[in-house]
């Protein structure tokens, strides 16, 4: 397990520092000011430094690829500082006055006139000592928290640094503040940059309130099958560069892949939902032209495989067709809305180790990033990119490979990826396609006995199997995702089957800590026994015999971890 | 318009002929009035009742989002034998505006204090006790007040107040005023801030007055005559056969104050000079001040004029050579009377006309005595002659504020309007009514 922290790119995006800039002068001037300070305090610059705090990991709660939740002791003795600007009453007789009650006031005629002078203050040499409690979830952004006091010591440098009395009820009120800053303020600041960089939701409210205040650009009418796309953007929704874009271009290649823009995706999300609500709002899309759409149950008939997916930002959700003979509801090119829909998806939920191969095509183009992007990649990932990969081509299929791809080894529960497995219908297209799949994919030891089981415990299974995951606390958060029209036809089965089966399968596929990478291994091995058995206490306490069991033979699982590294797959319940 | 209490207290400085006007914090009082002055928040009430001559009692309700209120206790040694009802309240006590000063006055001598019985001293010194007791902040205000000598007055000023630090502060504030001059020293609890102020007027010295007065008038007035009355004082002094000649036509002061506050280390200080005209004066009265801080270089130039019986303009502007910040202010006044003011005397009409009103100030004080006073104060012996009062003021960032005092049948009320009409969000700033009433 390795952390890479990057204490440099911070400082290397330009746009950070006049971000933060603008987030801190908010943030000081929101706070009651001491009577002493007469203008808006403005910060005139900022510099993180090039001395990384050090980082020491007290505890860490929860670990996934998309959330975690740790304890870190922090100490920092760097080089960053921060240059204040504002106006100061000179007048100490003034500030003296005005705290006091004028009943009691000398009243003064002319000798507490104010003065006010501009002050510029350097903040450096900072030393914190802190406990940090960070929260990560790729839904809510980044919570840090101070548990206690972060500020040791730091020196005020100012204007008046001639005068002792300035100077020291200078370093006095501005120690008092930053505390308040730290404790109160940063955290909000953090999770406010974090939002920004994380979620895309938030990124355009964010960027109209930048726009807002600074100079106001006028907004183009976007084509949403512009070749090559005009803001065009990748999964996690950072800009992709000319050479991206060349890359995936609408008239680069064979296949056609219309990279759409998260703008116009939006777009379509809103068109989709406007159909199923009462909402009369359509947004208008060029070159496009509406058609009602019937109904439910007709649609799902037409299609021969649908892919129901979600689409991250503003939690609406996009029904598309990947199959040739689609018929969106918007009448545009099936393929053309399909594979950026399920593209979309995909990369949302990139996070997921075992990966949601919706959009399979371009599947290993969107892990590809992914690896360049973060160092520590899930090497089983990639086995199973390519497998599934294959196994599209083959089957065309890109349901199919989503059904193995979640129903496969009990991988870390990454929140996104369940979202898009609620909305998977589990209907009895998957089924019918899984089976030449699971004849493919026999190869591998592991994911072959699950795939085999879950072939076993059939449809109750995979209803137990989203069952698990509605239960995960970041899926309910949204409890409205299995929306009727995803899954149109199986939908009333599914939610009477997991609740009665969901506890019959839960211990199985929520490892929810170190030791269940043994408890996931020996279930396997003793995966007739377990599926039998219907309380699930008496589950949970077989599953501790088998750990015993399995402690026992230790050969079993090491040989299991050796055989996942030769065979370049990680164990099943790596990270979780 | 000042508060019931603070009425009592200038009923009390006038009983016990103590000038407020001679020391150097009211050296711009006119300036003060007319520019700083305070526009009401919310609704305001106010019942008062000066029940007996010694004791007064006000309660006060406010709201402004919630509701709060004071009650009010002061008891005086001194009886109050003035009316404070508030329909017999004279309006130009109560609503502060040009400050004309009056020729200043000899003090009392001490001996005249002392009242024997039996071979024994048996007066007592004026007292003047206050409480003020604030809810729901549970603040509270005491006021002591002592006459030491005909020239000195104590002053005890303490708030308690549990969110003030300490808990509360006292300022101490002894005042030695022989109308030539006045000398004040302070001492603050607070930080033990200690300070001094100081007044000097240029001109004849008040004490020496018998002197200057013509051969023909007594040397020394009999004690009880000028105990009792000021006024015929000013007007014996005034109806010497040629005063044109011999009194000031204006008042010429320079003053000064020094702050130091022993545990921050910290001090303040400024110098002041004023002119002003006195009643003697035959063209509009004016006052002019100019105030300098030479540590935070503020210097502060006031300019106002009398420019009729019922008008006076104001203002101010600021200059601060360290920052070379500047501000202007602008203020003005406005008395609505109720009806044409009566000529006093029946020859008024024949002065008027040849344009000699100050000699028909003479013949008519000839005449009536006792009415020159009045007519100078431009409050005539009847009350009902103000309807009510407008100020207004301006300043160079648009601030406006608006004030309307005046007296509906018993009530005394004062409604104001402060705007800031830059304000992006809408230019009210405060609102509000306040109304008075005592028996």
């Amino acid at each position: 397990m390795a952390f890479n922290f990057n204490w440099s790119p911070l400082t290397a995006d330009s746009l950070f520092y006049s971000r933060a800039r603008e987030l801190l002068t908010t943030a000081l001037n929101k706070s009651p000011k001491p009577a002493i300070i007469v203008d808006d305090i403005l910060v005139n610059e900022l510099n993180l430094g090039s001395v990384p705090p050090d980082l020491e990991i007290l505890e860490i709660g929860d670990i996934a690829e998309d959330r975690f939740r740790g304890i870190f002791k922090m100490c920092y003795t760097g080089d960053a500082f921060l240059t204040l600007k504002t106006r100061v009453q000179a007048n100490p007789l003034n500030t003296y006055l005005s705290t006091k009650p004028s009943f009691a006031s000398p009243q003064p005629l002319a000798a507490a006139s104010g003065l006010t002078i501009p002050l510029q203050i350097t903040l450096s040499e900072i030393k914190l000592s802190a406990i940090i409690i960070l929260v990560f979830s790729r839904q809510k952004g980044l919570t840090l928290v101070f548990r206690n006091d972060p500020l040791e010591s730091l020196k005020v440098s100012s204007t008046f640094d001639s005068i002792p009395f300035v100077r020291d009820y200078l370093q006095k009120e501005i120690e008092g503040q930053l505390r308040v800053l730290l404790m109160d303020e940063v955290p909000a600041i953090i999770h406010r940059l974090s939002l920004r960089l994380w979620v895309p939701e938030f990124r355009p409210r964010i960027d109209e309130d930048i726009s807002r205040n600074g100079s106001l650009q006028s907004e183009k009418p976007v084509d949403p099958l512009a070749s090559p796309p005009q803001d065009p953007v990748d999964s996690s929704g950072n800009p992709l560069g000319p050479t991206d874009i060349s890359n995936l271009s609408l008239e680069s290649g064979t296949e056609t892949r219309p990279l759409f823009s998260q703008k116009n995706l939006l777009r379509l999300a809103t068109l989709t939902d406007s159909h199923r609500t009462l909402s009369l709002f359509t947004p208008s899309i060029r070159d496009a032209v509406f058609r009602a759409w019937a109904g439910p149950t007709e649609h799902a008939e037409t299609l021969g495989l649908h892919a129901a997916v979600a689409t991250v930002p503003s939690l609406a959700r996009i029904n598309s067709s990947t199959g040739s003979t689609a018929t969106a509801p918007a009448s545009l090119d099936g393929s053309g809305i399909g594979s950026p829909l399920s593209r979309q998806s995909s990369t949302s939920h990139f996070t997921g180790t075992t990966g949601l191969s919706m959009g399979a095509s371009r599947h290993s183009r969107a892990h590809g990033h992914r690896k360049k992007k973060h160092r520590v990649v899930n090497l089983r990932r990639s086995k199973n990119d390519s497998e599934t990969g294959s196994t599209d081509s083959a089957s065309v299929a890109s349901t199919t490979s989503t059904a193995t791809g979640s129903n496969g080894p009990p991988t870390p529960s990454a929140s996104t990826d369940r979202e898009g497995e609620l909305v998977t219908p589990p209907g009895s297209p998957t089924n019918v396609v899984k089976l030449p799949m699971l004849s493919e994919s026999n190869s591998l030891a592991e994911s072959s006995t699950i795939r085999l089981r879950t072939s076993r415990a059939e449809q109750k299974a995979k209803a137990a199997l989203t069952g698990v995951y509605a239960d995960d606390s970041f899926v309910q958060e949204k409890p409205h995702e299995p929306a009727p029209a995803y899954t149109p036809p199986e939908r009333p089965k599914l939610e009477p089957l997991h609740l009665h089966s969901y506890p019959k399968e839960k211990p199985r596929f929520a490892p929810s800590s170190p030791s269940a990478l043994h408890h996931s291994m020996t279930l396997q091995e003793t995966e007739s026994s377990a599926a039998g058995i219907l309380e699930q206490a008496f589950m949970v306490k077989m599953a501790t015999e088998m750990a015993r069991k399995a402690r026992d033979e230790k050969s079993a699982p090491a040989d299991a971890w050796h055989n996942g590294q030769r065979d370049d797959s990680p164990p099943p319940a790596y990270g979780s | 318009m000042l508060g019931f209490m603070d009425y009592v207290q200038y009923m009390f400085f006038k009983a016990s002929r103590w000038n407020q006007d001679n020391n150097y914090g009211s050296l711009n009082a006119t300036a003060q009035a007319l520019l700083d002055f305070e526009t009401p928040r919310g609704l305001r009430l106010n019942v008062s009742s000066l029940s007996s001559p010694n004791f007064a009692t006000s309660y006060n309700l406010g709201s402004v989002g919630l509701v709060d209120g004071s009650l009010s206790y002061l008891y005086s040694s001194l009886p109050l034998k003035d009316s404070a009802r508030s329909r017999n309240i004279d309006l130009h006590d109560v609503i502060q505006g040009y400050r004309h000063l009056q020729e200043l006055q000899k003090p009392e001598e001490a001996w005249l204090w002392e009242i024997w019985h039996r071979g024994r001293r048996i007066d007592r010194r004026d007292t003047l006790l206050y409480g003020r007791l604030y809810l729901p902040d549970s603040t509270l205000e005491a006021l002591y007040l002592r006459r030491l000598s005909p020239t000195r007055q104590l002053k005890l000023s303490c708030v308690s107040d549990s969110r003030l630090k300490n808990g509360g502060t006292i300022l101490g504030l002894l005042q030695h005023d022989v109308g030539k001059y006045n000398m004040e020293y302070l001492y603050s609890s607070d930080s033990a801030l200690l300070g001094i102020r100081g007044l000097y007027n240029f001109g004849p010295d008040p004490r020496k007055e018998p002197t200057i007065f013509p051969p023909e008038m007594p040397d020394t007035l009999k004690p009880s005559e000028q105990h009792t009355s000021s006024e015929t004082v000013s007007s014996s002094s005034s109806s010497s056969p040629s005063p044109s000649s011999h009194g000031p036509y204006g008042r010429f002061s320079a003053g000064a104050e020094l702050y130091y506050g022993i545990l921050n280390k910290s001090g303040g200080i400024s110098t002041g000079i004023r002119f002003t005209t006195l009643p003697r004066h035959t063209g509009f009265p004016y006052t002019m001040t100019l105030t300098l801080n030479p540590l935070m270089g503020n210097l502060s130039s006031t300019y106002a004029v009398k420019a009729g019986p019922s008008l006076a303009l104001c203002s101010r502007f600021g200059f601060n050579f360290y920052s070379y910040e500047s501000d202007l202010q602008l203020g003005c006044e406005l008395w609505r009377l109720r009806q044409p003011r009566q000529p006093t005397s029946n020859l008024d009409w024949v002065y008027a006309k040849l344009g000699k009103e100050h000699e028909a100030e003479m013949v008519s004080e000839a005449l009536r005595p006792g009415t020159k006073q009045a007519r100078h104060n431009d409050n005539g012996n009847d009350n009902d002659d103000v309807a009510g009062v407008l100020k207004a003021r301006v300043d160079q960032n648009c601030n406006v504020g608006v004030l309307w005092e005046g007296r509906i049948k018993d009530l005394l009320f004062s409604a104001g309007v402060s705007l800031d009409l830059r304000a992006r969000n809408g230019p009210f700033r405060a609102i509000g009514v306040e109304l008075q009433y005592s028996s």
